[in-house]
């Protein structure tokens, strides 16, 4: 059974992961930068930089020792290679290259989209293609038609923020600190989500996607007009992302024939009143639900490991040559969605 | 055998060392793209046979080239379970530049960010730094005293300081030979000659 050594570095976490092609986790590690990125309000892709060079070798080096695997025992080299800050996807990508050919194994370069769209499978042996994926993370609000390894179908995306991102944007605002999706989360629980009248971009229209930068000034507006508390702008924000979310997910529904479930994916994910709303969808629609555990919805390096398995088992590996990239469709043929400013 | 990696700035290099003799070596100036060629170049020189240390340049240059580089370096040490050492750029284009001339001072020049150069000066016998690294601007930079400039900024720093020779220059791996000892076990950590842009919001 293959056995995969997974690298993870195209944001904020620098990770890696020993999975097998069975869906066995031997080891894995997070190390996350959040204090080093506190300061500035925001991931500086510098510093992330700095620190995933700094902690990469360590935390290979342990998660080996704590599977108690040597590295000539693995089949395949798997890291990110793009989207993300291309700094850090760097770092990464060399250290697998070095370690593919000191050992004498393949490479297999992973899309970080690719990770989260398969990371629900390694969790769930039930789970089936093809499959609808709601992939909510700082960096990517996505609806994707997952069909089989390599094969995927952008049904959506972001036109301006990802959901994620107008967490943050918006926890910002409120004085709610950095990271601020699970600040925000936190606060609205004190707060009435029909207190304060929010937008609710594109919901409704036509068009498949997603706009979130409405909602992040419409925020930024009730907090100055002094009229509404923080805890009940914070609800009503939530409560705002939740609609747009499922109303767009409503939407994708109706282009995903032959889905068997409804699976949601990044670190957007955390969030309870998304779960729980997401959850009633697919009941409305006689589907199962599928959320992988909250470690494997945020940037981890098992999810790369997985896709890395998968890729590998399908013949799926890469020269040494191959490059890293900031941007990298995970649908090549998606069109593209107007003004979309966004990392894929 | 002795695996040397340089990749920290527009040259990517890479030498195969068997005491102070050059077993092999490849030398591009690329630029950009190291991440890219630098893994395949090193698959050539090896050819599959496992080397008993490695030598990596760990800046100052290139940000990202200090890290590709070590990246590369650290992932090639597990594998092969042989220790990483580091040296400095600057260090490396001065020994280079001895060999080839009977100059005994020498003040190193590197194009660093926003238009400033990395500036260290050397001495000759005892291979020794002068004038600590700094990151300067080229009016500034007119202050290095040795008469010889190398390195890819040496024509803007002469330039600027109107006299002086220049010698334009990138590290070439192949010349960590030269280093003494102590200058090529430094631990292998970027030296990156200057902080992040960023400045904290609060
Ligand atoms: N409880 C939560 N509610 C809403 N958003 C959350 C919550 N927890 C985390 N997030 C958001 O998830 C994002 C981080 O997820 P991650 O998958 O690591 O994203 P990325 O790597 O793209 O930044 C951040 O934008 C964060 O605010």
């Amino acid at each position: 059974m293959s056995l995969i050594l997974g690298i993870e570095s195209s944001c904020d976490e620098t990770a890696a992961a020993l999975v097998t092609a069975d869906r066995r986790i031997l080891a894995h590690r997070v190390a996350g930068q959040e204090s080093a990125h506190r300061p500035f309000g925001g991931v500086v892709p510098e510093i992330a930089a700095r620190a995933h060079v700094e902690i990469l070798p360590s935390l290979i080096e342990e998660v080996l020792a704590e599977a108690n695997i040597p590295l000539g025992q693995v089949d395949a080299i798997a890291a990110t290679a793009g989207p993300g800050l291309i700094g850090g996807v760097m770092v990464g990508l060399m250290t697998a290259k070095g370690l593919s050919l000191s050992a004498n194994k393949p490479l297999v370069a992973v899309n970080h989209l690719e990770g989260h769209a398969l990371s629900p499978m390694l969790t769930d042996p039930d789970l089936a293609f093809p499959y609808l994926l709601l992939l909510v993370s700082g960096g990517h609000c996505q609806l994707l038609f997952v069909e089989g390894v390599g094969r995927y179908r952008r049904l959506a995306t972001t036109i301006d923020d990802a959901a994620g991102e107008a967490f943050d944007k918006s926890a910002k605002l409120l004085g709610l600190g950095f990271p601020g999706g699970p600040a925000v989360e936190k606060t609205a629980q004190e707060g009435d989500s029909r207190a304060v009248p929010l937008p609710r971009p594109l919901v409704g229209t036509a068009e498949p996607h997603f706009s979130f930068a409405g909602l992040k000034s419409a925020v930024l507006r009730a907090r100055e007009s002094g009229r509404y508390t923080v805890p009940d702008i914070a609800a009503s924000f939530q409560k705002a992302v939740v609609d747009c979310l499922i109303d767009r997910t409503k939407r994708a529904l109706m282009h995903a024939a032959g889905a068997t479930a409804l699976v949601v994916a990044g670190g957007v994910a955390a969030n309870q009143a998304v779960r729980g709303a997401l959850q009633q969808l697919a009941a409305s629609h006689d589907l199962p639900f599928v959320a992988p555990p909250l470690w494997l919805c945020t940037d981890n390096a098992a999810m790369i490991a997985w896709a890395g398995a998968l890729r590998f088992e399908a013949g799926l590996v890469d020269d040494l040559d191959v490059a890293a990239r900031a941007r990298w469709p995970l649908d090549p043929h998606a069109e593209k969605a107007r003004g979309a400013g966004v990392k894929a | 055998m002795l695996l040397v990696i340089d990749s920290a700035t527009e040259a990517c290099s890479v030498a195969l060392l068997d005491e102070d003799r050059i077993v092999a070596e490849r030398h591009e100036i690329v630029g950009r793209g190291h991440a890219e060629r630098l893994i395949p170049m090193i698959a050539e020189l090896t050819g599959g046979m496992k080397p008993d240390a490695i030598f990596v340049d760990c800046g100052p240059g290139s940000f990202t080239g200090i890290r590709v580089g070590l990246a590369a370096a650290q992932g090639l040490a597990i594998g092969w379970s042989v220790p990483v050492h580091g040296y400095s750029s600057l260090a490396l284009i001065a020994a280079g530049n001895f060999a080839q001339g009977e100059a005994d001072q020498l003040t190193v020049a590197l194009h660093g960010g926003h238009g400033q150069l990395f500036v260290e000066t050397y001495a000759r016998e005892p291979f020794r730094v002068l004038e600590p690294l700094q990151s300067l601007f080229p009016a500034e930079a007119a202050a290095a005293p040795a008469h010889l400039v190398a390195g890819s900024g040496a024509e803007t720093l002469v330039a600027a300081r109107g006299h002086g020779e220049a010698v334009t220059a990138y590290p070439r791996a192949a010349d960590a030979r030269l280093l003494p000892t102590a200058l090529r076990v430094l631990p292998p950590r970027p030296l990156y000659g200057r902080a992040p842009d960023a400045k904290p919001k609060m």
